[in-house]
């Protein structure tokens, strides 16, 4: 039945009875009775036309009617309370809007499956290097061909390799993410082009003509979206490269916003001529019916045979001499994930925490409605003996109790779901790469149904709390004492009390979690990068490889532009460098020492990170040289090959005595690699993360790697140190690139600072939100607290005052309130720091430098929830001491 | 009309005769509330007595069992009154609801009527 239909019939039932009514009282007439006497006397006779009306609409019809009338009754209770009703709403739109925004973060990045048919079945397959200390580590070409043939446990393997490409005229190229991919690919995640093909197998081949495959993103912003595109020759990299299809939108692999997709070419008849290139991520589809755990299983004795292949020298140990990388059970295993968790990586945790952290907040803004809600039902108790006197059943008193919490959560979950819509939109603008697969987030219809599964759990929660005043003895009591103060309504206190302890108790816990969080996050901002990241610029440049194939082109751009920028007015130095810190990559470089013989137990010949790095490197990024000389001058192209190492390396290769002098062999393994001197040891380098250990660094000349190693870097970051704000150095910066190739896009262009702010994006944002859940915690826990003491101060008036007329002091007085408030809160605080110390186990991967039990953290909280809790009892103690006895004893 | 007097006693309703009550009393023909109150009360010399708070509810309650069904008519004092009249279902209900109420009624008359068993 419908609320208008309903208003009908209400009207009808008005009208049938008024006619009942007026027939009795004109048979009374005609019986001779004056008209007053006998619309009195129909009505005397009729009864309750109130109760019958209720009992008549009782049955119109099914639950759904019975729960809109309890709805409608509920809403105009509370309207006649504006001040309740809001305070309520208000409090239940911020906790559940909270709720919302994270739990859609949670959706969209962890529950959400990834964009591919069965993603369940997609596996990341890397390796493991147990003596190296990697735990994660891409896969050798060879490798993936070879498992790709041999393994029994997957459908199909694909290979990729990320890294960036200039796309588009030559003039003004622009910069894309773009991967390298097997033609395996594509069948493995199972997604098809939205106009055009894949790649073939003959397309992978060494001197294949070259083909692109676009993202939808791509296609659109930088071709116009136009179809004729595909079989279209774009600029990549200086190449003409054929379009042969377009992906659709949202296609990516590894959430890594890939826009360009070309052949990952793996000769198979050289591509086992070395085997040391670990540098692709392999992505399988395991056979239907086969879980990650069976081909676990399954797998291991392919890992054990692998030696087999080709020889065999699985016990050769890495950076020795004749050492092949096969994979195999000791030195070199595989690794199988799961796709999605692997995506969602350690980011999942955080948002578990944060999850539980909001929904803490909810907990305790139910226990504060709750509270509300009991007192409510304490001043409405005469409304509700009579009630229940008139014949409403204590059913019908706890349904209409529960309509009342229940138009108040719903209402706060509309209002909650704008608080979110606004919240996410904030957390997604201030997230720089902190939230793996961000562009999923939002509000879908799993986190509608979230937060109408939540709003009907708090309705229920917090309604439920005035019912415990409805028992059959509560009732009887309040019939024989109706309009009495004098009960203690002790049961109720009870509840009360315990609401705060609680709500206190689940603060403190919140609070010392946030407190731990934001110490990590201190100590992580306080960590020496090893170099002055103040005061300095960076941005980064690719040469092509069609137009610098020539390595000398390479060193000689490098320097040319080390040049230029050192002349750019205000700028103190500029160096260029391979590798950026602070979120490098370990790249596990083959390295042999001399003299150096490789022993189980101790660390085999491999370096972490390479550097080529132009002859100002140190000066410009201020790392100071604890020992030897930098380079210099005199260290040109084909004068000795001289290197630095870092304190890490040193003390690791040449434990106990000076590393100067000693020589090593970069890239180690070929019988043509050179012996390079150790001329100095510089000051260790966050190179991969602030969070992270340090690893072995060892700096070469970019100038001598043509000579002596062959090669020399395309992708090389720079680095200007400048008092000058980045905006106003961006120009002099963009003008001396172009004056040496107009060609090339500056990617990156930012202050070293920025770039590791966005470097610490994660635990920041972490530590920023839990700290705002903790600071509306505590709010929250205060005003309960400050709302029961004051309650009670207000049922207490008499007692007081007749203690105040036989002499009590205000000091008295105030001890008596303060003393009640602050046992409670004593109490919560010691339950909260006992909670804490069981819960924050769980945050110890978050933390950094900091122990789960820091007793720091944990008294700091103690006091200060203490003083928080004073705060919010002076308050209403400070009023009872201002009880006057006369009126409080004339009361009732 | 009768002259309304107290009645001597007054019965409560058995449980379930209420029902039984009106559709019987609607048997003859449509009547209102209000009518039913004053059928009831004479038919039974006054002896049963339906409150308000019974009658509309069962009122209501048979209509949306579709026993009865309601529309607003004129009355002969030129009333707008809501008039109650048995339908085709509520015919079938009367029968089942008046030979359960036999047997019942027989039932009883039975055990009264029986002599004390050690007269046999």
């Amino acid at each position: 039945m419908s609320p208008r239909d309903r208003g009908a019939r209400d009207d009808d039932l008005d009208a049938e009875i008024q006619s009942h009514l007026d027939m009795a009282a004109k048979e009374r007439m005609n019986r001779g009775e004056s008209p007053a006497e006998a619309q009195a006397g129909a009505r005397k006779e009729f009864g309750n036309v109130g109760i019958v009306k209720e009992v008549t609409r009782d049955m119109w019809g099914g639950g759904g009617e019975q729960i809109w009338r309890e709805l409608k009754y509920a809403t105009r209770t509370l309207l006649r309370s504006p001040g309740f009703a809001a305070v309520a709403v208000i409090t239940l739109a911020l906790g559940i809007g909270a709720n919302t925004a994270i739990f859609s973060v949670v959706n969209g990045v962890m529950l959400r499956p990834l964009a591919y048919p069965h993603p369940g079945e997609l596996v990341l397959i890397t390796s493991q290097f147990p003596a190296l200390g990697f735990d994660q580590f891409p896969v050798d070409a060879a490798e993936f061909l070879e498992f790709k043939e041999r393994n029994h446990s997957f459908a199909n393997v694909g290979a990729y390799y990320a890294g960036a490409v200039n796309v588009g005229a030559a003039s003004s190229p622009a910069r894309v993410p773009a991967a390298l991919a097997s033609a395996s690919l594509f069948p493995t995640l199972g997604v098809a082009p939205e106009a055009g093909r894949w790649f073939t197998e003959q397309e992978t081949l060494p001197n294949a003509p070259p083909v692109a495959l676009l993202s939808d993103e791509l296609w659109r912003t930088s071709f116009g979206g136009e179809s004729s595109i595909i079989g279209q020759k774009v600029d990549i990299d200086g190449v003409q490269t054929q379009v042969v299809g377009v992906m659709p939108p949202g296609f990516d692999v590894h959430d890594q916003g890939i826009r360009l997709w070309q052949p990952l070419t793996l000769d198979p008849d050289s591509v086992n001529s070395y085997r040391g290139g670990h540098y692709l991520n392999l992505v399988g589809r395991l056979r239907p019916g086969i879980s990650l755990a069976t081909a676990r299983v399954q797998l291991e004795p392919m890992l054990a045979q692998w030696t087999q292949i080709d020889g065999g020298t699985a016990n050769a140990t890495p950076g020795q001499k004749g050492f092949v990388h096969t994979p195999n059970v000791k030195t070199h295993r595989l690794r199988y994930d799961d796709l999605l968790t692997d995506i969602v990586g350690s980011a999942g945790r955080a948002l578990w925490v944060l999850q539980a952290a909001v929904f803490l907040v909810l907990l305790i803004a139910c226990a504060n409605l709750a509270n509300l809600l009991l007192m409510r039902a304490e001043t409405k108790h005469k409304e509700l003996v009579l009630r229940a006197a008139l014949g409403a059943g204590r059913g019908r008193l706890a349904r209409q109790f529960l309509a009342e919490s229940l138009v108040l959560s719903v209402t706060g979950a509309a209002l909650g779901l704008l608080v979110a819509r606004w919240g996410l939109h904030a957390l997604v603008l201030s997230n720089n790469a902190g939230i793996p697969r961000a562009a999923r987030i939002g509000l879908d219809g799993h986190v509608l149904v979230y937060t109408l599964a939540l709003a009907l759990g708090t309705g229920i929660l917090f309604g439920l709390a005035p019912m415990l005043r409805l028992n059959a003895r509560a009732m009887s009591l309040s019939l024989r004492e109706a309009g009495s103060r004098t009960t203690a309504h002790a049961s109720a206190a009870r509840v009360r009390r315990g609401l705060v302890v609680a709500e206190m108790a689940l603060a403190v816990t919140l609070l010392v979690g946030a407190g731990l969080l934001l110490r990590s996050f201190e100590k992580l901002t306080r960590v020496d990068s090893g170099f002055d990241r103040s005061n300095l610029v960076t941005f980064n440049i690719v040469l092509p490889a069609a137009t610098y194939a020539d390595s000398l082109r390479r060193v000689r751009f490098f320097e040319r532009l080390d040049e230029q920028l050192q002349q750019v007015p205000g700028v103190e130095s500029a160096a260029a460098m391979s590798g950026l810190p602070p979120l490098r990559q370990v790249n596990a470089n083959d390295t042999r020492f001399e003299g150096y013989v490789a022993k189980p137990g101790i660390p085999p010949q491999n370096v972490d990170y390479y550097n080529f790095v132009t002859p100002n490197y140190f000066s410009s990024m201020r790392i100071p040289l604890v020992e030897g000389r930098s380079f210099g001058p005199l260290d040109g192209a084909t004068s000795p090959p001289v290197a630095i190492v870092n304190q890490t390396l040193a003390r690791l290769f040449y434990p106990g005595q000076s590393a100067i002098g000693h020589r090593l062999q970069p890239g180690g393994i070929a019988d043509t690699a050179k012996w390079y001197t150790i001329i100095g040891v510089a000051k260790d380098v966050k190179q991969g993360g602030v969070d992270a250990k340090t690893g072995t660094e060892l700096y070469m000349l970019d100038n001598q790697s043509p000579t002596y190693l062959g090669y020399a870097p395309r992708n090389m970051n720079l680095v200007v140190r400048s008092t000058l704000a980045t905006d106003v150095l961006s120009p002099s910066i963009r003008r001396a690139v172009a004056s040496l190739d107009p060609a090339l896009p500056i990617v990156g262009l930012r202050s070293m600072d920025e770039v590791f702010e966005d470097s610490l994006a994660r635990p920041r944002f972490l530590a920023e939100l839990l700290i705002i859940f903790a600071a509306v915690a505590l709010a929250l826990a205060a005003v309960g607290t400050y709302g029961v003491l004051a309650y009670s101060v207000a049922e207490r008036r008499r007692e007081i005052g007749i203690r105040m007329a036989l002499g009590a002091s205000e000091g008295g007085v105030l001890t008596l309130v303060l003393r009640q408030g602050m046992v409670l809160a004593v109490i919560g605080l010691v339950v909260g720091l006992a909670g804490a110390l069981a819960v924050t186990r769980v945050v110890r991967s978050l933390l950094f430098g900091v122990q789960p039990t820091d007793p720091v953290t944990f008294a700091a909280v103690g006091l200060f929830m203490l003083g928080v809790a004073f705060v919010a009892c002076v308050v209403p103690a400070r009023r009872a001491t201002r009880v006057d006895p006369l009126v409080a004893l004339r009361l009732d | 009309m009768t002259k309304r007097h107290a009645p001597l006693t007054r019965i409560e309703l058995l449980q379930g005769t209420l029902d039984l009550i009106i559709l019987q009393s609607l048997r003859w023909g449509p009547r209102h509330g209000y009518g039913l109150l004053q059928v009831i009360r004479t038919l039974s010399h006054g002896v049963l007595q339906v409150d308000t708070g019974s009658l509309y509810p069962a009122l209501h309650r048979l209509e949306r069992q579709e026993w009865i069904e309601a529309s607003w008519e004129q009355s002969e004092n030129n009333q707008r009154v809501r008039v109650y009249r048995l339908t085709a279902a509520g015919r079938k209900q009367l029968a089942v609801e008046r030979s359960k109420w036999e047997q019942f009624s027989t039932a009883i008359a039975g055990i009264f009527a029986a002599p004390p068993a050690e007269e046999v």
